[in-house]
Parts: C-alpha cells; sequence; structure tokens
C-alpha cells in the first residue's frame, strides 16, 4: 500500500521576490488543492488565481491536473515583451548580437 | 566504491555546473573515485573542496586548475524582464529546475535555488540572463545549501526519466505495440526501416 500522502510545492516567482511553498496533500489531489491549501495568495496579493496561468515544472496545467510526489505547482505572470516585435527589432539591427564574455565553451 | 563515491560527492558544492567537464557533482565525484579525474577541477569548491578532497583520499591537496575556471563567490542568473521572450530554453538547461516560467510566459530565476552554474547563458536566444554576485548573506556555497542542490538535482533527474519512460509508452500504445516489451522490437524496427526508406526517395 502505498503512503496517502503526498508532498508538493506552490510557486511564484517576482524578480524582486520568489517563494516556494511546501504543501501536503491527499494521493490524487489537484493544483487546485494545492493551490488552495498553500495560502500563497497572502504572501502575493497580486496574484489573480482565476486568470493567471499555471502548471508544473515549465508545462501548462490546468486547475484540475492531478500532482505527482514532489511536483512543483507554478503560476505563471505574462511576457513584458512581444517575442514576435522583439524579433523584427532583431532582424533590423541586421548583425546578430553577439554572446556576453561570460559565457563558456562547454 | 559506491561508497566513496557519496563521500566524495557529499564534499562537492553541487552546483552542477560542468566546469570540471563532468555532467555533474556526482559524475565528477564518481570519476575522482575511479582514479581518471584529479581533485582540483572544481572552481565554486575551490581551494577549501581542495583541501577536503585530499584529506578524505589521503592525498596532497593540490592548487585549482584553472583550466576550468577561476574560484569566486556564488552568482546567481538574473532575467531581463523586458528581453525574455518566453522560449523555455534556459528552464530546459537548469539542472536543479531553479527557473520558473513556461513557454511564452515570463521566466523568473528563484535566487535562493540558482546555483550559478551558467547554463542558462548559452542557450537564450536573447542574451537576456546574466550573472550577478549574490548578496553577502548568500554569497557562499554552504553545505545546506550543497544539499538542496543535490536533492533538486536528482529529483529533476528523475522526474526527466520518468517522463522519458511515460512518452515511451504513450507512442507504443498508440502505435497497437502495447505488447512489445522494448523498443528494439521488430515491430519497431520495421516501423524504422519503411521511415528510412520513405527518406531516400527524394522530393519532387
Amino acid at each position: 500500500m502505498a503512503e496517502s500522502k503526498i508532498q508538493v510545492e506552490v510557486a511564484y516567482a517576482r524578480p524582486d521576490r520568489q517563494e516556494i511553498l511546501a504543501v501536503e496533500l491527499e494521493r490524487g489531489a489537484t493544483v487546485a488543492d494545492a493551490i488552495r491549501l498553500s495560502r500563497i495568495g497572502n504572501s502575493f496579493p497580486e496574484i489573480d488565481i482565476a486568470n493567471a496561468s499555471i502548471g508544473v515544472f515549465g508545462k501548462r496545467g490546468t486547475m484540475a491536473t492531478v500532482l505527482n510526489p514532489g511536483d512543483r505547482v507554478e503560476i505563471y505572470r505574462p511576457l513584458v515583451a512581444d517575442p514576435k516585435q522583439a524579433r523584427r527589432q532583431r532582424a533590423a539591427r541586421g548583425t546578430p548580437k553577439r554572446r556576453s564574455q561570460t559565457t563558456r565553451e562547454r | 566504491m559506491s561508497d566513496l563515491v557519496d563521500q566524495i560527492d557529499a564534499l562537492l558544492p553541487q552546483t552542477q555546473c560542468q566546469r570540471c567537464t563532468y555532467f555533474d557533482c556526482y559524475e565528477y565525484a564518481n570519476a575522482i573515485a575511479n582514479g581518471e579525474a584529479e581533485i582540483n577541477q572544481c572552481p565554486p569548491g575551490g581551494d577549501e573542496v581542495i583541501a577536503s578532497l585530499a584529506q578524505l583520499l589521503g592525498r596532497n591537496a593540490l592548487p585549482l586548475n584553472t583550466d576550468h575556471g577561476a574560484h569566486q563567490l556564488r552568482h546567481v542568473a538574473v532575467i531581463d524582464e523586458t528581453t525574455c521572450i518566453g522560449c523555455a530554453r534556459c528552464i530546459t538547461a537548469c539542472p536543479v529546475d531553479a527557473i520558473l516560467g513556461a513557454f511564452k510566459l515570463m521566466h523568473t530565476v528563484i535566487a535562493e535555488e540558482c546555483t550559478g552554474c551558467e547554463l542558462c547563458l548559452p542557450p537564450c536566444p536573447v542574451d537576456c540572463i546574466v550573472m550577478r554576485t549574490a548578496p553577502p548573506e548568500s554569497a557562499v556555497i554552504d553545505a545546506a545549501r550543497a544539499s538542496r542542490a543535490r536533492i533538486r538535482h536528482r529529483f529533476r533527474e528523475e522526474r526527466l526519466a520518468r517522463m522519458e519512460r511515460e512518452t515511451d509508452e504513450r507512442l507504443r500504445a498508440k502505435a497497437g505495440m502495447s505488447d512489445q516489451k522494448t523498443p528494439t522490437s521488430d515491430a519497431v524496427k520495421d516501423a524504422v526501416q519503411r521511415a528510412l526508406s520513405r527518406k531516400k526517395t527524394p522530393r519532387e
């Protein structure tokens, strides 16, 4: 018989502050359960959970996504830059931007 | 033998940065244990780690081999939000799941989780990630930080392996080969052969 409880995390990140909250749930619990129990909204009142994009480890999901042990539920923020616009601007500049010097050969 | 690998791994800073030329700290530990690698190939660990490795192995300490990089205080990656296009390549590259984000959504480095490995820099197509020195209170990689990074890294590796298995199973089921035990079964070989022969026909 497998353990009936699973440990997951709920995370939200801004440039100035990031939080990962640990939550214990019943096996079969969903993203919605994790978010509710984590009370992440207390730390970040700006989160509009009904309209936010959510997922697990970089993969978008829904409130009904069932969680595996160790999963990290993530609440995402929208992009600031428009990727297509950014591409046009890079193309207009002509020569591709060279990598910074901190990058090493691998 | 694996005991010794674990003992060596326990002394390494768990940045998983590959500066030692191995895939992760554990692989480097393994290489030290079997005599393939020297004890001075870890720039994040610096002289302190070299000294502790020398003591563990009953050898003389060596100066850091700077071919692998110079020792420096912990740095963390920072993403320029006005430039990030949400490509998710840095998320794939991060060995410790320290970047929160998804495709076409903002990516943010969770500073406390970042080991400063710099593996996210090369894949970024818009060069929006820079390295900054960590705040003074977290500028040194202590045992607690290393231990957390080890757990994160191992969990990530297990998760990726699990996802690969699940994808495999799903594809096999889809191809109606759920009863086949291995992907090298005849049915798969036939499918590959068919695909290869299709490729040989030049396009009109």
